[in-house]
């Protein structure tokens, strides 16, 4: 067999030796941050998120009193001193308003994060091993969880739980909201999984541990980030509708708890309005914001909507 | 039948049926550079004509077909440039308008059969509606028009019934042929019709194209990277080169007197296997960057032909060839005195070269390597493999692989070669231990002595894979996209070698050589998508080398890849076996490749072997119709 001028035509191609330094880098995909703030939505739900972020990490240089202050004359006006009057327990309500951000910030990352790891676990386990018991277990569990009726269940597990904190709350919503997202965790893992690059990985001598979390989950990150985005926002939603029905934190305030409280003492057939709407307001903002980050992450997974 | 006798008509007067007119198409995304995928490109169809349109992928070949049809999608866009379809220039055409046109006047075939056609609708309902959509034709004059397409494609009508998942990809692609003629338009694109379907499959689709083109008398763009495919079946060739055509000719005069030196090259990607001696060339390196841009002519990079004036003076495209054959190359016009009109003067060339200059694959029959001495690395004895399948009440039957016996030998590469669904994906997975025989076995005939393959799980596949490895079909899947090829490398290093840290990467770096990815420094960081397809092969083979395997299972190794690089590969896969004695068993359906780079072939056919031996001998000498069926399918353009 002979081979003829194949090296020295290989070494004087000039693109043969090496992928063009700069210009090949560019034309990659575009990083990440890029692409969402690409979406103008998404870059109004950013800078709203970071709003709230800097007002939670702040809270107390914003806050004018502590946030279970109780020593003002109940149901003040708005004025300079309480820009959003004080409520009937003669706590201001502006101070419990800013404080109230931590709680559902913090609700929405822990809740989010933990309902997303169960969802990715248990999903991707299911779906790599589809077909065998394994699978079989994990799916039957996804599915009675997606059947159970939630609100129920949250409501039963809060009101005979002893602690009441927001450990208790995140726990509590995490493992009841994360069957969807399993489900569709699962259904994806199903599409990858029969990739070549997979089979070179079992080639490769690699475990089933690491296809799936190391080879395989970082072709889905955009999912995964999407379906955590999704998870904090009905976290934090979750959390605010314990609160009004009572079931909150009762350690801390939030803005659930002001919704409760409020309402416990007729605010609105008294005529306190901003006492009532607007922690419901900065609730909806919030929770608008995050759906407005998810349309940029969005553009992560289906690069076809990228150019809108 | 309208449209026919206006055909007639036309070719009689002669006025193209379609004229595109300086066309530039570009990609603006809103956030990358723009690309012109085509520039300044200019040809005419006339009706009844047969047009092939060559390049290599990137080559904006697919772009420039989506555009004729006005089917380019943001951000895409025409550029400059008008097309004419017959008299009426369509390049602004409204949507309202260019419906009418559509099916009717001009149709196409797509390259994935597999998307093409609704999988919710049974067959015949696709036809009723585009028939009774442009069509006063209703009921059963919808059913006749339908069973003389059929008959038209050589589909047996019964097919009529099936939904499009129940058919094989060569019917899929028949039945979208026909339905590209329902209406009987005058000019139909055919984007890659054949591309992925094998050999046998793709010469029927062929032949039937051309029967009902000269039948017919539509005019056809026939879009394919395959010039091999296309070459008997035109009239006249378009070569296109980063976004421009490099190349127009009538095919005969492109086969005796290729102008340009990429025209060479891709012919020089095909040969007779029955040959003493067999010579393959292939284009080394890669297409231009588009983004990038560039000076001078696209091609001169990988030119083995180029002069200095290459690299700074863009080409016109100039008729160069006698009978009025054109071509953008300096090199060509300064060959036929015309230097001072493509722009370089009079600078130095030498004579006309009729093949590629470039690098070549060469296999005489002395090269065959005599095997009956060496040692028997993997027998297969007596297989079958049988599939049941629960289908209502009963079960079905399916005979994968019938009594096959063949031995794989040291240091040897054995072709096993056959259509899809001949069982040879079937056999290879039984010799990687994935599943195990009905009956007969696969013994391994290791180092450490023998031992049945069987099927295998767990620690025991594992250990298994540290002696046969896996060289996949297609790059573009088997190397994971958000992995560093280092990453990619070092994990068969770490797990079979233990190899860690400083120690693997000098391993990686030693793999990316040995697949001659050199400076491999500038390799190991990179990612796989910023790899040409060729390349990305070769990080496939560094890493079926990292565990360093006795047997290397090569899963048609160049069927995805351009034809004008795949003898690259072969020869990387050659020099394995030469340098470090590695034994493979090459899956294929291309008897040209098997004669290349195999010492035995195995020809399979329904789950049966029904020929074996050395590769020269079953080749030059064919005891079975069936490798004779093989062998007349394999392309070839210089043999006519």
């Amino acid at each position: 067999m002979t081979v003829v001028g194949a090296d020295p035509m290989a070494e004087s191609a000039p693109e043969q030796t090496g992928v063009a330094d700069g210009a090949k880098r560019a034309s990659g995909p575009d990083p990440w941050y890029k692409i969402i703030w690409s979406s103008k939505k998404a870059r109004v739900g950013l800078i709203v998120l970071a709003i709230y972020i800097l007002v939670a990490i702040f809270a107390p240089l914003i806050a004018p009193y502590p946030p279970q202050q109780n020593t003002f004359t109940p149901l003040l006006n708005a004025s300079w001193s309480h820009p959003l009057g004080t409520n009937t327990g003669g706590q201001d309500v502006f101070s419990q308003l800013v404080y109230g951000s931590r709680v559902s910030l913090l609700v929405g990352v822990l809740g989010g994060t933990l309902a997303t790891a169960i969802a990715l676990v248990i999903g991707l386990i299911s779906g790599y091993t589809e077909g065998t018991i394994v699978d079989d277990v994990l799916s039957f569990l996804t599915n009675v969880a997606l059947v159970i009726p939630v609100l129920p269940l949250i409501i039963t597990l809060v009101a005979y739980s002893n602690v009441r904190g927001i450990g208790l709350i995140v726990g509590v919503i995490a493992i009841t909201s994360w069957a969807g997202a399993a489900r569709a965790k699962r259904a994806q893992i199903i599409t990858l999984r029969n990739r070549d690059f997979v089979t070179a990985a079992k080639f490769s001598g690699e475990g089933p541990w690491r296809i799936v979390f190391f080879e395989i989950m970082p072709n889905m990150t955009s999912l995964v980030a999407a379906a955590f985005v999704g998870a904090a926002t009905g976290a934090i939603g979750a959390e605010a509708g314990l609160a009004v029905l009572g079931l909150g934190s009762n350690d801390s305030v939030s803005w659930g708890t002001i919704l409760y409280q409020a309402d416990a003492a007729g605010a609105i057939s008294q005529g306190l309005f901003a006492w009532v709407f607007v922690p419901g307001l900065v609730l909806a903002v919030l929770i608008t914001a995050m759906s407005f980050i998810n349309f940029g992450v969005d553009l992560l997974s289906n690069p076809h909507l990228r150019e809108g | 039948m309208t449209a026919t006798v206006t055909t007639t008509d036309r070719a009689a007067t002669g006025g193209p049926l379609l004229s595109v007119e300086r066309l530039s198409v570009r990609y603006e995304p809103k956030r990358h550079a723009p690309t012109e995928a085509v520039s300044d490109v200019s040809f005419e169809i006339r009706p009844g004509e047969f047009i092939g349109l060559i390049g290599e992928s990137g080559s904006g070949k697919t772009t420039l077909g989506t555009a004729l049809l006005r089917l380019l999608e943001r951000p895409g866009r025409i550029s400059a440039g008008r097309i004419v379809f017959d008299g009426t220039d369509i390049t602004d055409l409204p949507e309202d308008d260019l419906r009418g046109m559509r099916w009717t006047e001009i149709s196409t075939v797509f390259q994935s059969s597999m998307n093409s056609l609704n999988p919710v609708l049974r067959v015949d309902e696709q036809f009723r509606d585009v028939i009774e959509y442009h069509t006063r034709r209703r009921g059963q004059q919808v059913s006749d028009r339908i069973d003389t397409l059929f008959d038209m494609v050589l589909i047996d009508r019964r097919f009529q019934r099936s939904y499009p998942h129940e058919l094989s990809g060569g019917m899929r692609q028949r039945i979208n042929l026909a339905l590209a003629l329902a209406i009987e338009p005058r000019f139909v694109l055919l984007d890659e019709p054949t591309t992925g379907l094998d050999v046998v499959v793709q010469k029927s689709i062929l032949d039937n194209i051309r029967r009902l083109q000269a039948e017919l008398g539509f005019a056809v763009l026939f879009i394919s990277h395959d010039i091999g495919t296309v070459l008997d079946l035109s009239d006249r060739i378009l070569v296109m080169y980063g976004g421009r055509i490099v190349e127009q000719q009538r095919a005969r005069d492109l086969l005796a007197d290729p102008l340009h030196p990429y025209t060479k090259g891709l012919l020089g990607s095909y040969g007779d296997p029955r040959a003493e001696t067999v010579t393959i060339t292939y284009v080394p390196g890669r297409p231009p960057d588009l983004t990038a841009g560039y000076t001078g002519c696209a091609f001169a990079p990988r030119c083995p032909e180029a002069i200095a004036g290459c690299r700074s003076v863009e080409p016109p495209l100039l008729r160069l060839g006698e009978h009025g054959g054109e071509a953008a190359c300096h090199v060509a016009a300064l060959q036929r005195g015309q230097g001072e009109r493509s722009g370089v003067g009079t600078e130095e060339v030498g004579p006309v070269v009729r093949g590629f200059a470039g690098p070549q694959f060469v296999k005489t029959a002395e090269d065959e390597r005599s095997l009956h001495d060496r040692e028997v690395l993997l027998s297969v004895d007596a297989v079958s493999k049988t599939y049941l399948r629960r289908r209502g009440l009963g079960t079905t039957r399916t005979e994968a692989v019938r009594d096959a016996s063949f031995v794989l030998r040291k240091g040897a590469v054995t072709a096993l070669v056959g259509q899809s669904g001949s069982g040879k994906s079937t056999l290879a997975r039984m010799i990687t231990g994935v599943e195990s025989p009905s009956t007969g076995s696969v013994t391994f005939h290791g180092e450490q002595g023998s031992f049945a393959v069987g099927s295998r799980r767990g620690r025991s596949l594992r250990d298994y894979r540290s002696h046969v490895q896996m060289v996949f079909q297609d790059p573009y899947s088997a190397l994971n996209p958000t992995k560093t090829l280092g990453y990619i490398l070092s994990r068969p290093l770490a797990n079979y070698r233990g190899l860690r840290g400083a120690e693997a990467r000098r391993a990686v770096l030693e793999l990316l050589e040995t697949v001659a990815l050199t400076p491999a420094e500038r390799y190991i960081d990179r990612f796989g998508y910023e790899l040409s397809g060729g390349q990305r092969q070769r990080v496939v083979i560094a890493r079926a080398l990292a565990v360093e395997p006795e047997l290397i299972i090569a899963d048609e190794p160049i069927a995805s890849l351009d034809v004008s690089i795949r003898a690259e590969i072969l020869e990387l896969l050659n020099s394995l076996v030469r340098d470090r004695g590695v034994t493979i068993l090459y899956i294929t359906h291309d008897l040209l490749s098997a004669r290349m780079i195999a010492d035995d072939v195995v020809v399979l056919n329904q789950g049966r072997v029904v020929e074996q031996g050395p590769a020269l001998e079953v080749i030059r000498n064919p005891q079975d119709d069936y490798t004779r069926l093989l062998l007349d399918a394999v392309p070839n353009p210089t043999a006519g």
